[in-house]
């Protein structure tokens, strides 16, 4: 078996850079996501805050509007695909194959090649900043504005072309958590003991692997039309139809927010009953409302296109359907509440990120009903009103939810506290930050003031708000610096967590923090919905090690990387192509080639030791 | 489970005799098709014939060559969500594009 | 919670094998892959600002390269009850007949695309036809030709003795994907070309007999 064909052997060594390199383990690659998650976090921060700069003053020309266009857009994308959804991927990464005492995912190597696409697509995507320019078409990248007769900068090639390499990575790891969750759960974990946030994860993933082909398609159709001038989006040569874009993106768009939203919802689900000790009022209602937001996900996509003429029965059918999506989110809001109540509550700084996303999940959730009333969101559309809505789920919502995530697990994944006392802090100014910077963006949208525009006139009266608004931008860049100042401190000189510093009900909290790379030195057999507090376990020791030694991991491999380094220069290629006919084949076929090799590469890697990526199955 | 599997196998999977009859309907069914479009008809009636004959050899390699029929029902459900999902929203779409919904 | 010794690493919580799962879960998402491009182009049909359309579609011909297609369908079973069986000599066969078959389709794809783009001038930059017709049809072709290279390999790993009777279910997951490209063409075929064909068909027997005057044949 062990025929190595070619020039680089397995890796075994995990130390140094190589080491996270060519990693399998899922806890290194769950801290690469977070790590890069964070730093793309930190930059598309900084293009929110030069647009509010701009935005601060009427009649401003600290950006010129080419530029804004390149803000927001870049804003956007960065915070929706290389922020929200690689930390939430980081979260699945370390935590879900602890919480269901699994020693890794089930396709170790995949997951790799998942995070190498993802980073990337995502370098691809920024590196047109140095080509040509940042991309200027909006986070959605409306067709026909994208089409080459709208857009000649080659910043759409990279948009496309990053997002498209991003996609595939995200998809790989959907596969990967459905399969983790459906098949490497520890004996006795059966699905409705598993928590909440593992539920989200498997239910996330679904929503992955099911919503990403439309885009990719809509991105494949766009390619070719700017590439081999098809006539997808040509709508003035071609007859092509407006719309089509618009229909695919949204039927992707949506089930994508609630990508967003639903491991956040996860999170805020298993540390409420943690932080008012007593188990999730409501488990099963929990789980399956999580799943008909899902499943319901997949009717509402054209709530985004009221203003475009669908027809009196779609735009009926259509706000019927959002608005009936608002009744199991509603019903998760009252299982948190009714678990809270009557619970000993301790407001510890993971707690009171939880308790900022349910209240401003729950305000984000009320504006999306508004405006899934047609009426109501003819006004609104495209005004300031839809950009307070979002942010209100996705920054009150997941980011909240994320961070009450990063408070609560961070001991698990360093060993180390963070400090409660900066923790409140932040909390305090991110909360008060956020709310003054979004609050009013309602007042300003039912003013009429558009979204997008890169300045507006002082006779308009929205300068005293935008004045606001922008200050509390500001507060919302110091809280994050606290958390950083936080996360710094603590990882070198933070109190020791020991194995389940908040006594925790699940199994992650039951061995050391942080886990050694096998996980569980025996495999836990769970009995019941909270392992560690229905039993005597509240203060298990960890097991010793089995006689025979170590379990057996996967070793290390160089292939992921080589893959996904040879499908991104495949799309490197398509770009020098156009100035470079010749160049740009020749780059291509190296890359292809090399993608082929890896692929093969990975597929014939030696055995070198048993991972369940490997196992035969005996017939 | 590898060693129930194969039992299972044994009495309920289809052997090669019952692969090639299949393979014989789909040809089979295939050639009606053909014939179908050549008659002179109703293009409504002859959409819902050929959808008909289509649907029974997708479920027939499905069910089938695929084993969907014998294997995991788990498997079923990975497979048909996804597709129910889809034909919802194409049914939708064209309904909104062949204007349907004024 | 207990820690009970001696619980095998190796099995799953479904008893079903994660690489066959994760078959069946590319394929559900595959099938919003494909059910994207057919929707675009059902619901682009008939917009057309000029140029052809379905009526240069040829029925006779395709017929033959579904059949073909549907055959090899049916070689890909046998091919996998000899592996399960352990006649590698039946396995071989049928595998390779596999990839003779799948090739033969993608033989008469290139000869369709080719035909069009010589007689009718139709190419992806042609009209909206050409757009989304060739490129979901080559997007299906694509996903042929992957499979005669996957199973091109494995008949390959076959003879160096990496795929024999004890792991069969590689072959299984190979075929899992083949027949999916199959339906996908039972699809195309009857809801693209003979539904999609159908009340044009009169006139694409004018424009044969345009086309045959033209070259001097009529
Ligand atoms: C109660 C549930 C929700 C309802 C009823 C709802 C409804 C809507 C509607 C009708 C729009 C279109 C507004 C317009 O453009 O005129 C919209 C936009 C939007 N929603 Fe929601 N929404 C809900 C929850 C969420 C969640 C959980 C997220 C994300 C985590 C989210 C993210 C967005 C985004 C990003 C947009 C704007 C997209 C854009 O135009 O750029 N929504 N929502
Ligand atoms: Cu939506």
């Amino acid at each position: 078996m062990a025929a190595n064909i070619g020039i680089l052997k397995r890796p075994v060594s995990t130390d140094g850079v190589w080491g996270w390199i060519t990693t399998v383990d899922h806890k290194r690659i769950g801290i690469l996501y977070g790590v890069s998650a964070f730093i793309f976090f930190l930059v598309g921060g900084i293009e929110a805050l030069l647009m509010r700069v701009q935005l601060a003053q009427p009649d401003s020309t600290f950006v010129d509007a080419g530029t804004f266009n390149a803000l927001f857009t870049m804003h956007g994308t960065t915070m929706v695909f290389m922020v929200v959804m690689p930390a939430g991927a980081a979260f699945f990464n370390f935590l879900v194959p602890l919480m269901i005492g699994a020693r890794d995912v089930a396709f170790p190597r995949l997951n790799a090649l998942s995070y190498w696409l993802f980073i990337f697509g995502a370098i691809l995507m920024n590196f047109s900043f140095f080509k040509a320019a940042f991309p200027d078409v909006g986070w959605f990248g409306y067709a026909p504005l994208t089409t080459s007769e709208y857009t000649l900068s080659s910043s759409t090639d990279y948009w496309v072309l990053g997002l498209q390499i991003m996609g595939v990575g995200t998809t790989a790891a959907g596969f990967n958590f459905v399969i983790t969750i459906l098949n490497m759960r520890a004996p006795g974990m059966t699905l409705m003991r598993m928590p909440l946030f593992p539920w989200m994860t498997l239910i996330v993933s679904f929503l992955i692997i099911f919503a990403f082909p439309p885009l990719t398609i809509a991105l494949t159709l766009l390619l070719f039309d700017r590439f081999f001038g098809t006539n997808f989006f040509d709508t003035a040569g071609a007859g092509a139809d407006p719309l089509l874009w618009q229909h695919l993106f949204w039927i992707f768009g949506h089930p994508e927010v609630y990508i967003l939203i639903l491991p956040a919802m996860g999170i805020v689900s298993d540390v409420l009953p943690t932080f008012s000790r007593k188990p999730l009022f409501g488990y099963t209602t929990v789980v399956f409302a999580g799943a008909v937001i899902a499943f319901l996900g997949f009717g509402v996509w054209a709530h985004h296109m009221f203003t475009t003429g669908l027809g009196a029965w779609a735009t009926a059918a259509f706000a019927g359907a959002t608005m009936a999506i608002g009744v199991p989110t509603g019903v998760k809001v009252f299982n948190w509440l009714a678990t809270l109540w009557g619970g000993s509550i301790q407001f510890k700084t993971p707690l009171l990120f939880a308790l900022g996303f349910i209240s401003m999940f729950m305000l984000g959730g009320l504006s999306g009903v508004m405006h899934a009333a047609v009426p109501v969101d003819t006004q609104q559309q495209d005004t300031y009103f839809i950009v307070a809505h979002f942010h209100y789920v996705l920054f009150g919502g997941s980011i909240f939810g994320l961070t009450a995530g990063i408070y609560y697990w961070f001991p698990k994944m360093t060993g180390r506290m963070l400090s409660e006392r900066i923790g409140k802090w932040h909390f305090w100014l991110m909360f008060i930050g956020f709310n003054a910077t979004f609050m009013p963006m309602h007042i300003l949208g039912v003013l009429g003031m558009p979204r997008r525009v890169y300045t507006y006139s002082v006779d308009q009266n929205w300068a005293g708000l935008n004045l606001f608004v922008s200050v509390g931008a500001f507060i919302i860049a110091v809280s994050i610096l606290l958390l950083i100042i936080n996360i710094v401190r603590s990882a070198r000189k933070g109190e020791a967590a020991g194995m389940n510093p908040w006594a925790g009900a699940t199994l992650e909290w039951a061995i050391p923090s942080p886990p050694p790379h096998y996980n569980f030195a025996v495999i836990p057999t769970v009995r019941s919905q909270h392992p560690l507090w229905d039993e005597e376990a509240n203060a298990v020791e960890p097991p010793p090690l089995p006689a025979h030694g170590e379990p057996h991991m996967p070793d290390p491999s160089y292939w992921p990387i080589v893959v996904a380094f040879g499908i991104t220069m495949v799309a490197g290629g398509l770009l020098i192509w156009q100035a470079n006919t010749w160049l740009g084949l020749f780059v291509i076929a190296v890359s292809g080639f090399i993608g082929m090799r890896g692929i093969y590469g990975w597929v014939f890697e030696p055995v070198a030791e048993e991972s369940a990526e490997r196992v035969h199955a005996h017939h | 489970m590898t060693t129930e599997h194969a039992h299972v196998e044994e009495h309920n999977h289809p052997g090669p005799r019952q692969y090639v009859i299949i393979g014989a309907i789909l040809a089979v069914i295939t050639l009606i098709e053909f014939g179908v479009f050549y008659l002179s008809i109703d293009p409504a009636l002859m959409t819902w014939i050929i959808l008909i004959l289509s649907s029974s050899k997708f479920l027939l390699v499905v069910g089938y060559f695929m084993h969907l029929k014998f294997d995991d029902v788990r498997f079923s459900g990975l497979f048909f969500a996804p597709f129910l999902i889809m034909v919802s929203i194409a049914v939708v779409l064209m309904a909104l594009f062949f204007n349907l919904t004024r | 919670m207990q820690y009970l010794s001696g619980i095998d690493d190796h099995r799953t919580s479904t008893g079903l094998d994660n690489r066959k799962m994760l078959m069946w879960a590319f394929l559900g998402s595959d099938v919003m892959f494909f059910g994207t491009l057919i929707g675009t182009h059902l619901i682009y049909r008939n917009r057309n600002l000029s140029g052809p359309q379905e009526e240069i579609l040829s029925i006779p011909i395709t017929t033959i390269s579904t059949f073909v297609l549907l055959m090899s369908s049916l070689a890909m079973v046998l091919a996998l009850a000899g592996i399960q069986r352990g006649n590698m000599g039946q396995f071989r066969f049928w595998t390779a007949i596999v990839c003779i078959f799948g090739s033969i389709f993608i033989g008469f794809q290139m000869f369709e695309f080719t035909e069009f783009a010589a007689h009718y001038g139709l190419t992806p930059r042609t009209n909206l036809f050409g757009s989304t017709f060739l490129v979901m049809t080559g997007f299906h072709g694509t996903h042929v030709a992957v499979g005669i290279l996957w199973l091109w390999s494995i008949l390959f790993a076959s003879y160096k003795g990496k795929i024999h009777q004890g792991n069969s279910l590689q072959v299984e997951i190979a075929g899992l994907y083949w027949h999916f490209v199959d339906i996908v063409w039972i699809v195309i075929f009857g809801v693209v070309y003979l539904i999609g064909a159908y009340g044009a068909e009169g006139r694409a027997l004018e424009d044969a007999h345009h086309a045959a005057r033209a070259v001097g044949i009529g």
